[in-house]
């Protein structure tokens, strides 16, 4: 490997590491303004890591794709969510299913997971940003956690926020980068999956005047 | 035989530079909330006082309330001779090696903790459970963080660590680097008592951690437990700054590269302490029910440091 490889390699694993770390970092609050929050930091950085990919893997596109992600994620999305919040009022997460403690710990066990099974697919890889693969998978299985652990719907779709940016972070990371007007197709999906979403918390809210899904579970209220 | 001088040299300035720190830490804290702040040598006069005055101690106390002090005091001493301060490949490496350290900074808060317990006072007894709840989770983050360290180097001796991030430099943005000081820096503020975890600048707080501990004790034995929780904060930024930035520390034991890293040290103690103090002034301290989950970052942070670099040899 050459210094250009070297430094592309470190750098990949260090932001996608950063970006794990973020939702991590979403395990550990409650609020659904902290969730916001970290979500928008970890996007932030995902297009940083995008723009580092585009410019070390040599494709343009990718800047294209990184300040789609960057007005998509940073910006329309949280903003929306913060409405949204407003308009349902600010539930915290304040018992979820799985403890926070534990839920630290178990997502550290999902990236340990995440690590054992892309062994195969990193051992057989010639990419300088093979490290960073199992960081990306691990993401997704946090993101998935997310959705499977939190009570609220709010924080589901922040989980499920966080999952996307798994996959958008893995593709980055496999193939520099899908096509560009698949990455649109993927991100308008993301976006209207949002709204649909956003449209079935306010009817949870307006029905149960509370966004606790639990509440679903039951066939009468 | 210049060896053997260095480890002595190395605990002496340990000894001298810790009330400082502690000083220098309360100084800047002061400075940022707006107060003029007792000068930073202020704990040289304090240990002084205390070491002039009687020594008042409970009826109900045993042996173990006077040994105590002692026991706390000479275990976190000898851990300054194993942490490399100034110079890399000690003499002492031979002795002891990460676990070591690990221990016997356990071992001075386990005696702690038993000194809170017997005098058998609500506070003392108090302070001693909250300590013990704390040290269970993070004395495995320690270790586990600096492992992350250790399988890059190949060794758990703390001196090869250093010496080896000091000749492979490009390590040091690894994300187990990076993800181990972050895991590290948090038990470290568990650990001595500081903010988010434990108040350090308050008395009779009922949430209140070390100083529910050393409430009954007083004299030269509060001064020999003060200078040890100074001495821990000490090696705790040293482990930080050193194993994780090792640039200064002396490879060679020559005066002029020992000058050098003791000046660096200087530089590297007081950049993380106006970082801690900082952060005490901008964090408002966490419920006791949420320190566990804190310490439960720390120690996934750890776990992932260690994983990739385990991984990524």
């Amino acid at each position: 490997m050459n210094d250009h490889d070297t430094l592309f390699a470190q750098l990949s694993t260090l932001s996608a590491s950063l970006v794990l770390l973020f939702g991590i970092a979403l395990l550990w609050r409650r609020s659904l303004g902290a969730y916001i929050k970290a979500f928008r930091w970890q996007s932030l950085v995902l297009s940083l890591a995008f723009v580092m990919i585009g410019y070390f893997g040599h494709d343009p596109e990718l800047y294209i794709i990184a300040a789609a992600l960057l007005a998509l994620k940073v910006f329309i999305i949280p903003w929306y969510l913060t409405r949204l919040q407003m308009r349902v009022g600010t539930e915290r997460e304040v018992q979820p299913y799985v403890n926070i403690a534990t839920s630290l710990i178990v997502a550290g066990l999902l990236v340990m997971l995440a690590y054992a099974i892309t062994r195969p697919l990193v051992m057989v890889s010639k990419l300088p940003t093979r490290g960073a693969i199992p960081l990306a998978v691990g993401l997704i299985f946090v993101g998935l956690f997310v959705i499977v652990s939190r009570r609220k719907a709010l924080t589901q779709i922040v989980g499920f926020l966080v999952l996307e940016n798994g996959i958008a972070l893995l593709a980055a990371l496999c193939t520099y980068g899908i096509p560009l007007i698949v990455e649109l197709g993927v991100f308008l999906d993301v976006l209207m999956g949002f709204l649909v979403m956003q449209i079935i918390v306010y009817h949870i809210s307006s029905t149960f005047e509370s966004i606790d899904v639990e509440q679903l579970s039951q066939l009468k209220h | 035989m210049t060896g053997y001088l260095l480890e002595i040299g190395q605990a002496l300035l340990a000894l001298l530079l810790a009330p400082g720190l502690t000083g220098f830490i309360r100084w800047v804290k002061a400075r940022l909330q707006g107060r003029r702040g007792a000068p930073p040598w202020q704990p040289y006069y304090d240990l002084r006082k205390l070491f002039g005055k009687d020594v008042v101690v409970s009826k109900n106390a045993s042996w173990l309330f006077r040994f105590a002090p002692y026991m706390i005091f000479a275990s976190t001493l000898a851990v300054t001779m194993i942490v490399p301060l100034v110079a890399a490949p000690l003499p002492f490496d031979a002795v002891g090696d990460l676990l070591a350290v690990v221990y016997l900074l356990l071992l001075g808060t386990f005696f702690l903790a038993l000194a809170g317990l017997d005098p058998g006072t609500p506070f003392g007894g108090m302070g001693a459970s909250r300590e013990m709840t704390i040290a269970a989770i993070a004395e495995p983050t320690i270790a586990l963080a600096i492992f992350g360290l250790a399988v890059g180097a190949g060794s758990t001796n703390l001196g090869r660590i250093v010496a080896q991030t000091l000749a492979n430099p490009g390590g040091v943005i690894n994300p187990g680097h990076l993800l181990g000081f972050s895991a590290l820096f948090i038990v470290m503020l568990a650990e001595t008592g500081r903010m988010p975890v434990d108040n350090p600048s308050t008395h009779l707080e009922l949430t209140m951690i070390h100083e529910a501990m050393i409430l009954e004790y007083s004299g030269r034995y509060l001064a020999l437990i003060e200078w040890a929780a100074a001495l821990k904060l000490l090696v705790f930024f040293s482990l930080l700054s050193n194993l994780f930035l090792p640039w200064g520390v002396a490879t060679a034991l020559t005066p002029g590269a020992l000058g050098v890293a003791v000046i660096a040290l200087a530089l590297k103690l007081a950049a993380l302490a106006v970082t801690v103090a900082v952060l005490e002034t901008r964090l408002a301290k966490l419920r006791l029910f949420r320190v566990p989950e804190l310490l439960a970052v720390s120690f996934v942070l750890a776990l992932l440091s260690v994983t990739s670099s385990f991984l990524l040899r």
